[in-house]
């Protein structure tokens, strides 16, 4: 590796990332066929709605293993939450101003932290929970209203924060999204964004 | 009425059918119990008979079924003058503004007739079940292919100007099918103060006159659509767009307004 660059991600980690990514984007797609008649031409798309219901059913099997799988990768730094972590929030990583600048972050800064523990995780459980739900489930109007209740509840706070995920790891961070596709950033963008991290790597 | 009329006063009123012609009204206090309708209703949408053990009731089978869309439903009230036997057909009421319709994912597997009765499409139909979520009265049914079953009016009977299959068959008079404002200023004429369906869910296509509370015959006595639709109709669609959209157009401010985190002077990205 260049002298310049820092390792970010594990194969893995990228692999699993991106078969997340890609099942959630056809499960929105198809889900947003299902949920309104005038989006219905998403689901012509997948063949049309007999076949988009089971796409949609055994492409929420392959993320609810992604998900799973992201547990190793992050949850436990996620939950260590440090004063700086608190800071950060409180002047929301700095992106309202120009000139803000970022309390110290370790490898994940706290709005990834929050985004992982609150969205991937929490909204993760009850989407893919409710989505069994709704699949297995006896039918009887109780279980039907419930899993379909909590599943369009996790699906927005999915289609509103995703966006701004997309947006905070490519375009509003320049030289963050290399880290998720050839594994490596540089030195000065670990010390600019994420600088205890880079204090524990020993780059000065 | 003009399609195109029909159509704008859908768009107009927001409910489906202000144009509704047809429906049934149904005098319980008329049903003798015979079960004449449950039996037609059988006959002519040819559904299989079920095998079903005594309950100590002559209601029988016990619950709709996807083999049974209309059944005769016994209650029995203990009164001043001793035991009383109450009798009401239960089944789809075809509502104005139907649950099941509006949260069923597949168009066309749930549809509205021209006659204003909620028919189904088994083709069409994806067997998620949603219908029954949607639906303030319990009534869809799934068969093994887990594809709604429910009354449909005899939409194919009605199509053709014939009564459905109950009312054609009913010895008293207890299921008239007919013009919906004609049934219903009948049961004014017959002394009936308030029809239940007459103005509930936009208009029901099955109207109850009733003497005693609708609940009596456990029906909501007043019927809405369940809450957590209503929620998710009127507060989680809209929003699941307006989220959407929003994040969208708050990274593009963002990003021509304060813009993205430069990279440091001189340094290498
Ligand atoms: C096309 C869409 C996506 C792109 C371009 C993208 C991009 C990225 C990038 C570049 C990173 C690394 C950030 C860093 O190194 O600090 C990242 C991390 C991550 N992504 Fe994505 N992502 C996408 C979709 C998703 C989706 C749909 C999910 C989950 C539902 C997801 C979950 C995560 C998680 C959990 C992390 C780890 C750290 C964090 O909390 O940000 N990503 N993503
Ligand atoms: S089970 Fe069929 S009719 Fe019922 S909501 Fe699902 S697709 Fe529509
Ligand atoms: S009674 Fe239920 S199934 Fe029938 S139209 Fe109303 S909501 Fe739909």
């Amino acid at each position: 590796m260049s002298e310049y660059l820092v390792q970010r991600t594990t194969t893995w980690e990228r692999f699993n990332h991106w078969v997340l990514a890609v099942s959630f984007i056809i499960l929105c797609l198809t889900g947003l066929g299902f949920l309104f008649h005038s989006l219905n031409w998403l689901n012509t798309i997948f063949g049309g709605n007999h076949l988009a219901k089971e796409i949609h059913r055994w492409t929420g099997v392959v993320f609810t293993f992604s998900v799973l799988f992201t547990l190793g990768s992050y949850l436990g730094e996620s939950l260590r939450f440090s004063k700086e972590d608190t800071q950060w929030l409180l002047n929301l990583g700095g992106y309202l101003s120009k000139t803000a600048v970022e309390p110290p972050q370790g490898r994940l800064n706290a709005g990834q932290k929050v985004y992982y523990l609150v969205v991937v995780v929490l909204c993760g459980a009850v989407i893919i929970i409710s989505g069994f739900i709704i699949w297995l489930a006896p039918s009887t109007a109780g279980w039907l209203r419930l899993g379909h209740l909590l599943h369009n509840l996790a699906f927005v706070v999915f289609v509103t924060t995703v966006p701004l995920h997309i947006y905070l790891s490519t375009a509003a961070n320049p030289g963050t999204f290399r880290g998720m596709t050839r594994g490596t950033v540089t030195k000065t963008w670990t010390k600019r964004h994420h600088s205890k991290w880079a204090k524990e790597l020993g780059i000065d | 009425m003009a399609v195109q009329e029909i159509e704008r006063q859908k768009y107009i009123s927001g409910v489906d059918v202000p144009y509704r012609q047809k429906g049934l009204l149904i005098t319980p206090e008329l049903c003798i119990g015979c079960r004449g309708c449950q039996t037609a209703c059988k006959e002519w949408n040819k559904l299989p008979g079920e095998r079903t053990h005594n309950r100590g009731t002559y209601e029988n089978p016990p619950d709709l079924t996807p083999n049974l869309y209309n059944k005769i439903r016994f209650v029995e009230v203990e009164t001043q003058q001793g035991l009383k036997w109450l009798f009401i057909s239960q089944r789809c009421m075809h509502c104005g503004e139907a649950g099941c319709m509006k949260v069923c994912p597949a168009p066309g597997a749930l549809y509205r007739t021209p006659q204003g009765a909620v028919a189904f499409n088994k083709d069409k139909c994806i067997g998620c079940r949603f219908c029954l979520a949607g639906c303030p009265f319990n009534i869809p049914r799934f068969d093994s292919n887990s594809k709604v079953s429910k009354c449909h009016l005899c939409s194919d009977r009605i199509s053709n100007g014939l009564p459905p299959a109950c009312a054609k068959t009913c010895p008293t008079g207890a299921i008239s099918y007919g013009d919906r404002d004609k049934l219903l200023s009948l049961a004014k004429a017959s002394g009936f103060k308030a029809v239940y369906g007459d103005k509930d869910l936009g208009g029901l296509g099955v109207m109850f006159a009733f003497r005693e509370y609708p609940s009596f015959y456990g029906l909501p006595d007043t019927p809405g659509l369940p809450s957590s639709i209503v929620f998710w109709k009127s507060i989680l669609k809209p929003l699941a767009l307006i989220g959407l959209g929003g994040a969208v157009a708050a990274a593009a401010a963002h990003y021509i307004t304060i813009g993205p985190k430069e990279p440091e002077e001189g340094g290498e990205q």
